[in-house]
């Protein structure tokens, strides 16, 4: 809950600072706000977290880096769902997910879930309790990016 | 940037159409809750695996105020003129995300457009505000296990809707179809104080606090009851069902000593059958409706000829009486009395009863 200020999606900057590690990775979290202009087109905003209740959408941002001398390998960020948020979308960036606290991933449309009955049903983003992105190439010296998902103050 | 991935994707308003998908959520995660996202990451060097990176954020979940008064049903409450204890029925939700107090106030219409339709002639007496006792009693509707409340629900929990009755006597010499609205309004306090009602709550104005702020999230009640204001109304109402009785009285004649029964003429000893209707016009039944009648001296009774309960054809008293019904009533000199038990709304009832001319 700091100063506010307000970001239209398309001013995010790629990451500013991260720490002096090898890897570095900065997370922040936005509140998503569409408003509804006079001619009827909407826009979205993103907000600090500042007045945040049940129902707000949220977006977090992961920021990456490779400060180090050598790219980096085998990259996986994970990114376990806070318990009081609701797993939305992730954009077009594909993530792995888990819907069984870590134990089993995949992507959400591949993933099943036994119901009472015996059957088996489709996964549900609200199913959703891990999130991960496994890098299949490495990430080269000074390589950075930002991954992002949505979800929902439960 | 070799990285598969390492392009943010796109959120565009692309994304929008799911807004509409958000699922409905009530009360949801508690006030003050903090959620914290932590994100790691693995990795290699060299083929040698380095210690693993964290990032986290945090941010509070903030208070948000909502409550809903609905009325129960969608029909208006009949009462009859006089009647004490007439109930509506309201329901109050918490769909705040905290345990809170709620003030209540049940007030009256006066003048205007009652909650269904109706125009608000007449006002109420002794208006109380009951909670239902969801253990004991009538669960759902109003008894003596109800709680009589002092203007507050005390610590409603969150999502939880509990019933209330507006219980109200009705004063007496209404007539039929008047109508009298009642209005509920419950406004958020602060809970956490069991037994008290709480402070009244304000929503967090300018600046966001460090802690857990406050927002109203509530929809605009009655008239005069704005969307965010910590408080929410609905109306309901009361309509007089009285009955409305018509009375008329019809004869013929039955025989004479000469006649017989072929067009027979009113003379000594001639037997006369008298029919008492009464129609019902209003809008509720009337019951034990008692007839009398004085039977002229010119005529004496004949025993055992009154019928109860019989029917007329038409309406009163320009209709016709079918002379019909079941054998009651008594004769007490000069009168002939029978009751009615009930007659219902838009229905006639009749007494008939046999004399002979002297």
């Amino acid at each position: 809950m700091r100063t506010a200020f307000f970001l239209l999606l398309a001013a995010l900057l790629p990451c500013q600072a991260l720490a002096a590690n090898q890897v570095a990775l900065d997370n922040s979290v936005f509140v998503e706000r569409v408003t509804t202009d006079s001619t009827g087109k909407q826009r979205i905003l993103l907000e600090e977290p500042k007045v945040v209740v049940p129902g707000d959408r949220l977006v977090f941002v992961l920021n990456y880096r490779n400060a180090g001398a050598q790219p980096a390998d085998k990259f996986v960020i994970t990114n376990p769902l806070p318990a009081a948020v609701s797993f939305a979308d992730a954009g077009d960036t594909r993530p792995l997910v888990s819907i069984d606290g870590g134990r089993g991933w995949g992507h959400l449309e591949q993933l099943t879930i036994a119901q009472p009955d015996g059957t088996r049903r489709a996964a549900q983003p609200a199913d959703v309790t891990h999130l991960r992105w496994a890098f299949q190439k490495p990430v080269p010296v000074g390589g950075s990016g930002k991954l992002m998902f949505r979800g929902v103050v439960k | 940037m070799t990285s598969k991935l390492n392009t943010v994707g796109i959120i565009g308003l692309a994304a929008i159409t799911s807004l509409a998908a958000t699922p409905a959520l009530a009360a949801g995660t508690t006030a003050g809750t903090t959620i914290t996202n932590t994100a790691t990451v693995d990795y290699q060097v060299g083929g040698v695996a380095q210690g693993q990176q964290s990032a986290s954020n945090n941010f509070t979940v903030d208070r948000k105020i909502n409550l809903l008064v609905e009325e129960v049903g969608t029909v208006t409450t009949n009462v009859v003129p006089g009647q004490t204890n007439a109930v509506t029925t309201f329901q109050l939700t918490n769909s705040s995300n905290e345990t809170l107090d709620f003030a209540l106030v049940a007030s009256q219409i006066v003048g205007g457009t009652a909650a269904h339709g109706a125009t608000d002639t007449f006002n109420a007496n002794n208006i109380r505000i009951y909670r239902d006792n969801t253990v004991t009693g009538t669960v759902g509707s109003w008894d003596v296990g109800d709680t009589l409340l002092t203007g507050f629900v005390d610590e409603l929990v969150v999502d939880t809707a509990i019933r209330l009755f507006v219980v109200a006597d009705i004063p007496a010499a209404l007539a039929n179809n008047a109508v009298a609205g009642v209005t509920l309004r419950a406004t958020a306090r602060e809970g956490a104080l069991a037994g008290t009602q709480g402070a009244a709550i304000t929503e967090t104005a300018g600046a966001n606090t460090a802690g857990k702020d406050t927002v109203f999230a509530d929809i605009a009640g009655v008239t005069g009851d704005a969307a965010r204001d910590g408080s929410h109304s609905d109306n309901d109402d009361y309509t007089v069902q009285t009955a409305t009785l018509a009375v008329a009285k019809s004869s013929r004649v039955i025989s004479d000593p000469f006649n017989n029964t072929t067009n027979p003429k009113l003379i000594p000893g001639a037997v006369v059958e008298y029919c008492i209707a009464v129609a019902n016009t209003g809008g509720a039944a009337a019951t034990s409706v008692v007839i009398n009648d004085a039977v002229p001296g010119q005529l004496t009774f004949v025993p055992g000829s009154i019928l109860l309960g019989g029917t007329y054809t038409g309406t009163v008293p320009s209709g016709t009486c079918d002379f019909n019904g079941t054998a009651g009533g008594s004769y007490t000199a000069p009168n002939v009395s029978g009751t009615i038990a009930s007659i219902a709304a838009g229905a006639a009832s009749t007494l008939v009863f046999r004399a002979t001319v002297n």
